[in-house]
């Protein structure tokens, strides 16, 4: 099937990149090298400098930004941030676990529509969809005024501009990407095995621990990753749902290189944040060699 | 299918990713388009292009329009929600603003540093209409650098269906009763000012010490606030999340207008004026068409419209000619006269006041 003249160079590809190696992975080099370690050398830059009285970026040495990371008042919003985005992760995966196993084994046909239907809410902006859910929540909106009718309630729900609201917006932004990973998972899973386990005397509770879950992992952990750590850096949702009022790390990161003007404090929280990631995603991969 | 899967995802966290962090992006943008504007800059006919850096909900669409179409200048609109932030993107670099619209003491802090452009009064003719009791004020003495945009005070809306005790100043709106039924600007200049004000003092008397007096205070307030939003603070009135709060004039303007049962109240412990004007960066690569545009919005008939859709208090005499009797009578946009402060340029100590403000809701 493959022109042999093309034979030599996909063997060449196995072993160390050569030039046209290098070549092809120029585009993606100078993205990363322009737009991800250029920017974290420059926050690296700024975290140790100072500011001065027009917020503008002094250049000076000092501690003094990361001394403040560790005041007590910002370790209490990173490990709220970590609580909040730990719900969102588990909601997410109690409800999109069913979702995608059931469209991973319906029928091809199906399969591909259902998917569709998950990617549909991507084609609206979702700050516009943000601003949808706030009027759903509103005192006087739609949620309310259906209780209210239904005399399920007697008073309206005080919902928005609640932590509540912020962890329904974030579940909300974030079960596609739960779905999506665990749904491969269930996608490549061998019926055959699960049979076998049905075969072999197990229940459904034990044919799902022992046999899917088990072959569903990499999915799983891939949802994990993809939902908590951009939940707990996410501020829109916590800005618009929640007024402002509920910070999350992302907020006090975002407002320090906005309103509070203070860009060098912000960039030591964010360094902070990035390296306590890296540890955890270095911790995480070593414990398992088989999550590649 | 798995590829073609995880290419999806990789375009979702692209698309999400944006949203998350643009910080990195600003920064790393920011050392591109700064030289770019550059030449065509002093030249007497106006570039092609206008970038306007205002705050939200205070230039209305037709006026940027009605500009454009009397010009052929295509305008760029771009918002911010406080002071603080404009001049964070502003100082930051590589920005192309033609023209901002900060406080007063934004201008003087600016003018201090020379950041700002004079402007040649040749251009904009129409200066002429602006009240004469806001021309020579402490933070452009000479009038070298801006025009008045509008002016207005910060005070009290309540409403009246839901509140029925009587609310006189910050204090009374500050109770424990009123907890998570509050909206606040989210401004920390402002809100240091209101609890300055509240404890006997001047809203400019921003000192270490003071602000160590005031600040059990605001750390009480902050836990009473529901909503703080600069941008639109009427919205939470409107969707009936919050019945009192302390909001720009204008905003209560607003929601008076549509419904006579939100009063607004000058707080008694001493209200402040602000004035937003419009100035241009030193920077600016098109000043010309900077000016061309401050001229445009001081003619009398263009200023109407602004004080139409954002009833804040027109500081254009000509145009105020204009608006109606009971545009006129609205009680937030035309308080009754007095003597009100207006913030001055406290220097090095802002970074205190940012930094009290943060610190309290952070530990919120």
């Amino acid at each position: 099937m493959t022109p042999t003249a093309g034979l030599p160079d996909t063997q060449g590809a196995q072993r160390a990149p050569g030039l046209r190696g290098w070549l092809l992975m120029a585009p993606l080099l100078a993205w990363l090298g322009a737009f991800v370690v250029a920017p974290t050398l420059i926050m690296l830059v700024y975290s140790f400098c100072d500011r001065d009285e027009l917020g503008q970026v002094v250049f000076t040495f000092s501690w003094s930004n990361y001394a403040r990371v560790f005041d007590p008042t910002y370790l209490k919003i990173l490990l709220k941030s970590v609580y909040y985005a730990a719900i969102t992760t588990a909601i997410c995966l109690v409800v999109g676990y069913p979702v995608a196993y059931w469209v991973g084994r319906a029928p091809e046909r199906v399969r591909n529509k259902l998917l569709a239907l998950i990617m549909i809410p991507f084609w609206t902006s979702f700050l516009i969809r943000t601003y949808a859910w706030m009027t759903i929540l509103k005192s006087e909106g739609p949620l309310n005024s259906l209780l209210l009718y239904l005399g399920m309630i007697s008073t309206p729900l005080d919902i928005l501009y609640t932590p509540t609201a912020v962890v329904i917006g974030l579940v909300y932004s974030y079960l596609p990407f739960m779905i999506l990973p665990i749904y491969g998972s269930v996608e490549k899973l061998d019926n055959a095995l699960v049979e076998a386990a049905f075969d072999l005397g197990a229940g459904p509770v034990r044919a799902f621990s022992n046999v899917i879950a088990p072959l569903t992992r990499p999915g799983i952990v891939a949802g994990v990753m993809l939902v908590f750590i951009p939940a707990i850096g996410m501020f829109a949702i916590t800005d618009l749902m929640g007024g402002a009022r509920v910070p999350m790390i992302g907020n006090v990161i975002q407002n320090q290189f906005g309103q509070a003007r203070d860009w060098p404090f912000g960039a030591a929280l964010g360094m902070t944040v990035l390296l306590l990631f890296a540890a955890t995603f270095w911790l995480t991969t070593k414990k398992d060699p088989s999550a590649t | 299918m798995n590829r073609r899967l995880f290419g999806l995802i990789f375009l979702l966290g692209i698309v999400f990713g944006c949203k998350d962090k643009p910080a990195p992006t600003a920064a790393s943008a920011s050392p591109g388009p700064s030289g770019s504007g550059a030449p065509t800059a002093e030249k007497p006919k106006p570039g092609k292009e206008l970038n306007l850096f205002a705050w939200s909900e205070y230039v209305p669409q037709e006026v940027v329009d009605g500009f454009s179409k009397e010009t052929g200048i295509k305008v760029n609109y771009e918002t911010y929600a406080s002071n603080e932030e404009m001049l964070s993107k502003l100082l930051a670099g590589g920005t192309n603003y033609d023209l901002i619209q900060p406080s007063e003491y934004v201008i003087e802090a600016l003018v201090k540093q020379k950041k700002l452009a004079p402007i040649d009064w040749s251009l904009v003719p129409n200066f002429k209409n602006i009240d004469p009791k806001l021309k020579g004020l402490p933070h452009d003495p000479e009038n070298k650098f801006s025009v008045p945009w509008m002016t207005g005070t910060v005070g009290i809306v309540v409403n009246t269906d839901k509140i029925k005790d009587p609310i006189k100043g910050y204090k009374d709106v500050f109770q424990k009763k009123y907890k998570g039924r509050i909206v606040s600007l989210n401004d920390s200049r402002e809100m240091v000012a209101w609890a300055l004000e509240a404890s006997g003092l001047k809203s400019n008397d921003i000192t270490t010490e003071n602000l160590a007096k005031v600040k059990p205070m605001l750390a009480e307030w902050v836990k009473l606030v529901k909503v703080f939003d600069s941008d639109s603070p009427k919205t939470a009135f409107l969707n009936g999340d919050v019945d009192i709060g302390v909001v720009w004039s204008g905003e209560a303007a607003l929601l008076y207008q549509n419904n006579k049962k939100f009063a607004y109240i000058l707080p008694e412990e001493g209200a402040h004026l602000f004035i937003d004007s419009l100035a241009i960066p030193d920077s600016a690569p098109n000043k010309v068409g900077a000016m061309m545009f401050m001229d445009y919005i001081l003619k009398p008939e263009v200023s109407k419209l602004i004080s139409e859709k954002f009833p804040y208090t027109n500081p254009n005499l000509e145009a105020r000619k204009l608006l109606t009797p009971e545009q006129l009578a609205n009680p937030a946009s035309y308080p009754p006269a007095g003597e009100r402060e207006t913030f001055r340029d406290i220097g090095k100590i802002s970074s205190e006041v940012d930094k009290l403000v943060t610190d309290l809701k952070a530990s919120n």
